[in-house]
């Protein structure tokens, strides 16, 4: 496969599952416009804003990022998001970078694939935002999930599992690594300190996440931060889980290069492997003894952010190892 | 194929399904006459030879399941068809790429669901004509990158050929494989009233094979039926045959590793490098995916470099290689002509034929036919007078409003003059460019190019249409695709064919018997 090709693949299974995320992030927030108050809605502006690394669109210079999102108004927030061809984390745009990766595969890529992958941007580019505003908001951010939802769908079911297939759930698992990090990270420090008002529940992350329902069925219908926050790092069978993206990026890099096709680990896999580590031993938030507050947050800021750090460094190792390698090593012997 | 054994709701071939005609043979008369019924806007023009009646208004005799079928077809089913039809090049992306000054766009070429017949005789004229104007442009480009022997005996003018931008002087004493230097042409065919003739031979990067595919697969989506009762001839094979004749070009003793060279995704013809990318199942690439080491031509894949042993490259010349040609190009690899020369990669179509599908040097195909065959041309030429001698230039100047005049290196309808649809400034414009240069121009008759029905603003009316058919020709020999790419005028009155200026295209039926 050429190394292009590999980029392109990775890259489309990026672009597609962080559509996908911030779609599922918003969501959860147009949702609540029907109920929820203000400042819990500023609130949940902010979570999202941070964790998708934006900052609100047209805020004044002078106020802080709290006090930003009070002033917004949420179409422009959500506008910002979905339809903002100049964002290059909307929606419309990570879809349509998605589309160009997917572009240059169409050898590669079943026409199948394509089509719904194209269908799903020619609907997102040509939707009627301000239409679908006045009336559901949360309506047309469902669709583009079930037209992402179809997209995986169809990529199951008719790509071979080579590396075609390899590379684009790479790309897809790293991105959800990254976001989950991200998510959880920003929920622990702006969703819920103890005590205040407002404050985002912890059950709401796992609806965010598509994990409530396993959640109640394992731990019961109390959602606290420790059991929450370790249910979605450790456990294997939640598809939004750390662990879960940590261990399908194992087996892709263990498909691309089995073990002895060339020097024993690449670097890609020793920090794979290192994440998984990490994840797995992530079951000390909450330390013996001395539990406060601000212990908690410096043990779950410590591991988020050598997590965050690890999955930096994955994706650079990626690129270096399967696309910008020198061609001097490439050469065949 | 499943669409091709059923039948749908809205085939016009299900039903009354009318008498069989053979091509030529007596049949049944038709009730079917143009201008009336479903053909009530089709007005003949006895300056048109047409493709789907007679002079006398009755269809053809190949013709007449297909007009009794459109004239049972409701309007209304028609026009589904066609947005079915362009709704699926949508979703498909089966589009081509324009750029603007601000802006890259995606079109959709305009496909008309009515196909085209050839009857079997008619394709067999066709084939054995194409086949012969390769061998001998093949011979000839052969000759002028070697011995020369034409030239010296005058078949061809040495200046014309030595003189020509497409000539490629680092070609000279390069050892072709199998000496093919075109393995892959495109030659577009117009019938007038005196019968087929060869309007260019296009033996440099040739296009349009994808929508020929395409607008077949359209049709027997569309009218699975029809198709299947009148025994078309496939096309399906021609991605397995280009394969087949590219790894044929390869002196490699094991599976040769073939490519295709594209300038990439914003190229107007990208779609079609990436269709026959997929359905060969080699790979698409970039200038950027190439290296070339110790003149070696290697591929930059995930885990190391692999060797390319044919490269089906399309972008021109020009473009190939900065190190041999244009120094600012970034579409080609650095070195690749040097691996070339070297023998260890092949290049399909070799540098350097453009020579032969300049259109002044079309002029004397005949000739090269002649001299290097010894055979008669079986395909005609369409007369040409070269500008760059003085008689024919003064015949061009005093002819402006009744020729078309070309640059010999031009293509897509660019840069031409269309004299019966001209303005007097744009004669006279034109006129200077001839006095200042007129080696880079040729002119023709204006062409009564043959019409054919097509489904146009609701209903059925004849377009000028031409045809695209392609040669393979590999060390296994020689293959034409029995069908092509049959462009179509779809401006009423319009003679120009071309996706750029406002032509579309159709699906072409050669008849099995």
């Amino acid at each position: 496969m050429l190394a292009r090709v590999a980029a392109d693949l990775y890259w489309m299974g990026r672009y597609i599952e962080r559509t996908e995320h911030t779609a599922r992030l918003l969501k959860y927030q147009l949702t609540g416009l029907v109920d929820s108050p203000a400042d819990e809605l500023a609130l949940g502006w902010q979570v999202i804003y941070r964790a998708l690394g934006q900052s609100p669109p047209m805020a004044p210079a002078d106020v802080d990022e709290a006090e930003a999102f009070m002033m917004a108004d949420a179409y422009t927030l959500a506008g910002s998001l979905v339809e903002d061809h100049t964002n290059p984390d909307s929606m419309v745009t990570c879809w349509g970078m998605a589309r160009e990766n997917a572009t240059q595969l169409r050898p590669q890529l079943p026409l199948e694939v394509w089509t719904t992958l194209n269908r799903g941007f020619l609907w997102i580019r040509d939707c009627d935002f301000p239409g679908a505003w006045k009336k559901r908001p949360a309506t047309l951010v469902s669709e583009g999930i079930d037209r992402l939802r179809l997209l995986a769908g169809v990529v199951e079911a008719t790509m071979s599992r080579d590396n075609t297939w390899r590379f684009m759930q790479l790309g897809r698992f790293v991105e959800r690594f990254q976001h989950q990090t991200n998510l959880l990270c920003t929920w622990d420090q702006l969703g819920a300190p103890a005590g205040a008002d407002p404050s985002l529940s912890w059950s709401d992350l796992l609806r965010v996440c598509v994990a409530f329902e396993l959640y109640c069925r394992r731990q019961g219908m109390t959602a606290e931060r420790d059991i929450v926050l370790e249910f979605l790092i450790r456990d294997p069978e939640v598809p939004r889980s750390l662990r879960f993206a940590v261990q399908r990026i194992e087996q892709m890099l263990v498909g691309i290069d089995p073990l002895g096709s060339r020097h024993p680990l690449v670097p890609p896999r020793r920090v794979a492997l290192r994440l998984a580590a990490t994840v797995e031993a992530a079951t000390g938030l909450v330390p013996d003894g001395e539990r406060t507050e601000a212990a908690d947050n410096r043990i779950a800021d410590r591991l988020f952010a050598q997590l965050a750090g690890d999955g930096r460094r994955l994706h650079d190792l990626l690129v270096a190892e399967y696309v910008d390698y020198p061609v001097s090593e490439g050469l065949p012997s | 194929m499943m669409a091709a054994t059923t039948a749908t709701p809205t085939d016009p071939a299900m039903g009354n399904t009318g008498s069989r005609a053979g091509d030529g043979g007596a049949a049944s008369e038709s009730a079917v006459v143009a201008g009336s019924g479903a053909f009530a806007d089709y007005a003949l023009d006895p300056r048109f030879h047409d493709e789907l009646f007679r002079g006398d208004g009755r269809p053809r005799d190949a013709c007449q399941r297909l007009s009794e079928a459109l004239n049972r077809f409701p309007a209304e089913e028609l026009v589904k068809l066609q947005e079915g039809v362009y709704r699926r090049f949508l979703h498909e992306g089966i589009t081509f790429t324009v750029l603007g000054a601000d802006e890259v766009s995606e079109h959709i070429i305009p496909i008309d669901c009515v196909p085209r017949l050839i009857t079997a005789a008619e394709w067999d004229h066709i084939e054995s004509g194409l086949k012969q104007r390769l061998t001998a442009i093949n011979l000839f480009l052969r000759d002028i990158y070697s011995e020369g022997r034409s030239l010296r005996e005058g078949v061809v003018p040495a200046d014309l050929v030595l003189g020509c931008p497409q000539y490629r002087v680092e070609m000279r004493g390069v050892k072709v494989p199998h000496d093919i230097y075109v393995a892959v042409g495109g030659t577009d065919i117009v019938r007038t009233d005196t019968g087929f003739a060869v309007l260019e031979d296009n033996v440099r990067v040739p296009s349009g094979v994808s929508y020929m595919l395409a607008c077949r697969a359209a049709t027997k989506r569309s009218v699975p039926g029809l198709y299947r009762e009148h025994g078309v001839r496939e096309v399906a094979e021609y991605p397995r045959r280009l394969y087949s004749t590219l790894a044929s070009l390869s002196s490699s003793t094991t599976r040769p590793r073939v490519a295709i060279l594209t300038p990439g995704r914003y190229n107007s013809a990208y779609y079609e490098h990436a269709f026959l990318a997929g359905e060969m199942g080699v790979d698409l690439v970039e200038g950027r995916d190439l290296v070339v080491h110790n003149a070696t031509l290697y591929a930059r894949t995930a885990s190391g470099l692999r060797r390319i042993d044919v490269l089906y490259r399309r972008i021109d010349d020009d473009f190939v290689d900065p190190v041999t040609f244009r120094r600012d190009s970034v579409l080609g690899a650095p070195g690749l002509f040097h691996a070339y020369r070297a023998g260890n990669v092949v290049l399909a179509n070799a540098p350097g034929t453009g020579v032969a599908d300049d259109k002044a040097v079309y002029a004397y195909l005949p000739r090269i036919i002649r001299y290097f065959l010894n055979e008669e041309p079986i395909l005609a030429n369409v007369d040409t007078h070269l500008c760059r001698e003085p008689e024919g230039l003064a015949f061009t100047l005093d002819n402006l409003r009744d020729l078309v005049v070309k640059e010999v290196g031009g293509s897509g309808g660019y840069g031409m003059l269309v004299g019966p649809h001209s303005t007097t400034r744009e004669r006279e414009e034109f006129a200077t460019r001839l006095r200042d240069n007129p080696t880079n121009y040729i002119s023709q008759p204006v062409l009564p190019l043959s019409r054919a029905g097509c489904f146009v603003d609701g209903s059925l009316q004849p377009r000028h249409v031409d045809l695209r058919p392609f040669t393979l020709h590999g060390a296994d020999g020689q293959n034409v695709v029995p069908g092509g790419l049959c462009r179509v005028a779809l401006r009423e009155g319009s003679l120009v064919v071309n996706s750029s200026q406002g032509g579309g295209c159709k699906d072409l039926w050669v008849l099995r018997s």
